[in-house]
């Protein structure tokens, strides 16, 4: 009988495609657990499950009842929320997983923070503030420049720098108005408090890593070639091999595993940011997860055997053959530079059409763009917005080479916005 | 119409399988599904596409004006893609078909395509759309081929974030438990012009 893989997928996830291909491939009994049901759930219970992902104790004794008739050999989340869940489903039902005190400091901003600099990881200096707090107060005593963080959201939303008092207060209100979004809102205690940090100058990179037994292993380091420095911290381009000296790379790589180890977590990948400059390398967030939004497709990992007629596999197979125990091919990257962009938010408005896709996918290097965003979709720019119109992929020999191809694929496509029905109405 | 004149969309579904929407019909006969070069003989675009060097293509379905083309090598699609694209405009060029009508089954066909037609269809019918009509979506059954179904899915499934899901845990599961004879499942739904998802990414 084929091993049977619990993955949590939330229903607002990209990953969807990726992970389940991953399980065919791999020919393993696949079970998908959403927070919202299926329509097929009464009709296939073994294939689909509902699980509120929210609630990791609840998650975890549904999932226990259901492996008494369905037993399950591993469970994965996808995400920064399905990590604590599977973590705690581990727990329960003795599967490899991270614990779940590990899990939840991953996922909290202030949490994470304070276990990294009790063990000596480099972080910025950090306080935390509650939204209904006097930003006009705090402003006197803040260390600029600096950066204000929910404790909880991804994609970037909300992050924004603040260069002085004047910033401070305007950023404060605006992260506040995001955080008392009802759907925001709904997440409870993390939502009333806002990060305060220190801004971190120097280029930015990704490690995308999968933790064994607690060691680490750099799957790939991708560098950020457009320069973080704010206001607002919109992820583009992600091209990897790293262009950083050797010794750097080296370092991040260091800091990554303090940061695995002083948070405890133990099994499975972890996705992390990470800084360097004069002062050393630092740790800017480390996630129990693997790398989001459709990005994962820039990697691919070495074949142990091609002559065999096997092929190149995908970070979720690894990731799969990881929770299950099964033997692991390669952690080795494809030979070749690989690079995404994260296609920028062109501008607030209903998405009409997108131009220029197939000039784009006509770009030497350029292996695909995937517009993600649909017809009739209210796009919204960071800081309020979280969704990326779509993907650029390209491969190619050297990293400036697909991070040129990459640029010049995203010039050729333009956008047609119209104004949301909203704000149509405020005009 | 010029070669020049005839516009291809590749669109990658995986490093496996991608689908080419081209601007002018290729075959208006139903759907023709190809799963060797020995399937293709007597159609010039199948033909043609298995006969790509080095790219293993292993399964090809033209239906209307697309084109779903399956390999196993691990050459990227913008490579493979122009190839496959030279080969359509090639068959176009022609005034021959691009591909051969269907030829039904003898009495020694190992399988009834149309017997499994008619109880997809009534499995579509009867359980599958009521299903997915609850997040507003639809499944149009195009054909059955060689046991392989081909569908289309429409409304709040095309497109949606979970659509694989629904496939692949649901609707494949529900053919294995119902008509064990069916082999496969091939989606040859246009995802990116769906205007109305039932679930959107949007978030990492």
């Amino acid at each position: 009988m084929a091993p049977r893989v619990l993955l949590l997928l939330p229903t607002t996830t990209y990953r969807t495609t990726a992970f389940v291909a991953a399980a065919r491939h791999l020919d393993v009994a696949l079970t998908v657990a959403s927070e919202l049901p299926s329509t097929f759930e009464q009709a296939q219970p073994e294939a689909l499950l509902t699980l509120d992902l929210a609630d990791p104790e609840r998650a975890a004794e549904r999932a226990a009842e259901f492996a008494r008739s369905h037993p399950i050999h591993a469970v994965v989340g996808v995400d920064d929320d399905t990590a604590v869940a599977a973590a705690a489903i581990a727990e329960r039902l003795g599967l490899r997983g991270n614990p779940v005190p590990a899990a939840l400091a991953a996922r909290d901003k202030n949490r994470q923070r304070q276990a990294l600099a009790l063990a000596g990881v480099p972080v910025p200096r950090f306080v935390l503030h509650r939204i209904d707090a006097d930003p006009a107060i705090l402003a006197r005593d803040v260390p600029y420049p600096c950066v204000l963080k929910p404790l909880r959201l991804s994609a970037s939303r909300g992050v924004i720098r603040a260069d002085d008092a004047r910033a401070f207060i305007a950023a404060f209100g605006r992260l506040r108005a995001i955080l008392s979004e009802p759907a925001v809102a709904r997440c409870g205690e993390p939502a009333r408090h806002i990060l305060v940090e220190e801004f971190i100058p120097g280029p930015e990179v990704a490690l995308e890593g999968l933790l064994t037994d607690g060691r680490l292993h750099v799957l790939a380091l991708f560098d950020k070639p457009d320069p973080l420095d704010g206001p607002f911290f919109e992820e583009t381009l992600y091209v990897t091999p790293s262009r950083l000296p050797e010794p750097a790379q080296r370092a991040l790589a260091a800091t990554a595993q303090a940061a695995a180890a002083a948070l405890g977590l133990i099994e499975g990948p972890v996705h992390a940011e990470l800084r360097v400059n004069e002062r050393g390398t630092w740790l800017i967030e480390l996630a129990a997860r693997p790398i989001g939004g459709r990005c994962s497709a820039a990697l691919r990992f070495e074949a142990r055997d091609e002559g065999r007629g096997e092929r190149d596999g995908s970070l979720e197979e690894l990731i799969l053959r990881h929770a299950l125990g099964m033997e692991l091919p390669s952690l080795r990257r494809e030979a070749r530079a690989s690079g995404v962009m994260m296609i920028p938010v062109p501008g607030r408005g209903t998405l009409q059409e997108v131009r220029g896709v197939d000039e784009a996918r006509a770009v030497p290097l350029v292996e695909d763009v995937v517009i993600t965003a649909y017809r009739g979709e209210l796009l919204v720019p960071l800081p309020e917005g979280a969704r990326y119109p779509g993907f650029i992929f390209a491969r190619g020999e050297k990293p400036e080479l697909v991070e040129t191809a990459l640029r010049e694929a995203h010039r050729r496509l333009s956008f047609v916005l119209a104004p949301s029905r909203g704000d149509r109405q405020a005009l | 119409m010029s070669a020049a004149d005839i516009r291809i969309t590749a669109e990658p579904v995986d490093s496996d399988r991608c689908k080419f929407l081209v601007s002018q019909p290729l075959h208006a006969g139903g759907v023709r599904r190809f799963a060797s070069p020995d399937e293709a003989a007597g159609s010039p675009l199948a033909e043609a596409i298995f006969a790509i060097p080095g790219a293993g293509i292993t399964e090809l379905i033209v239906s209307g004006n697309l084109v779903t083309v399956v390999k196993r090598s691990p050459t990227p699609w913008t490579a493979v893609g122009k190839l496959v694209g030279a080969a359509i405009r090639n068959a176009l060029a022609t005034d021959a078909p691009t591909v051969a009508p269907r030829r039904e089954g003898g009495a020694n066909a190992p399988v009834d395509d149309d017997a499994l037609y008619e109880q997809v269809a009534q499995l579509f019918e009867r359980q599958v759309n009521p299903m997915v009509a609850r997040h507003g979506g639809s499944v149009e059954l195009i054909d059955v081929q060689d046991a392989v179904v081909m569908l289309r899915l429409g409304g709040g499934c095309q497109g949606c974030g979970m659509a694989d899901v629904t496939l692949r845990q649901g609707i494949e599961g529900m053919l294995r438990e119902h008509i064990p004879a069916v082999r496969g499942l091939v989606d040859v739904t246009d995802h990116t012009a769906g205007s109305n998802p039932y679930f959107a990414a949007s978030k990492k």
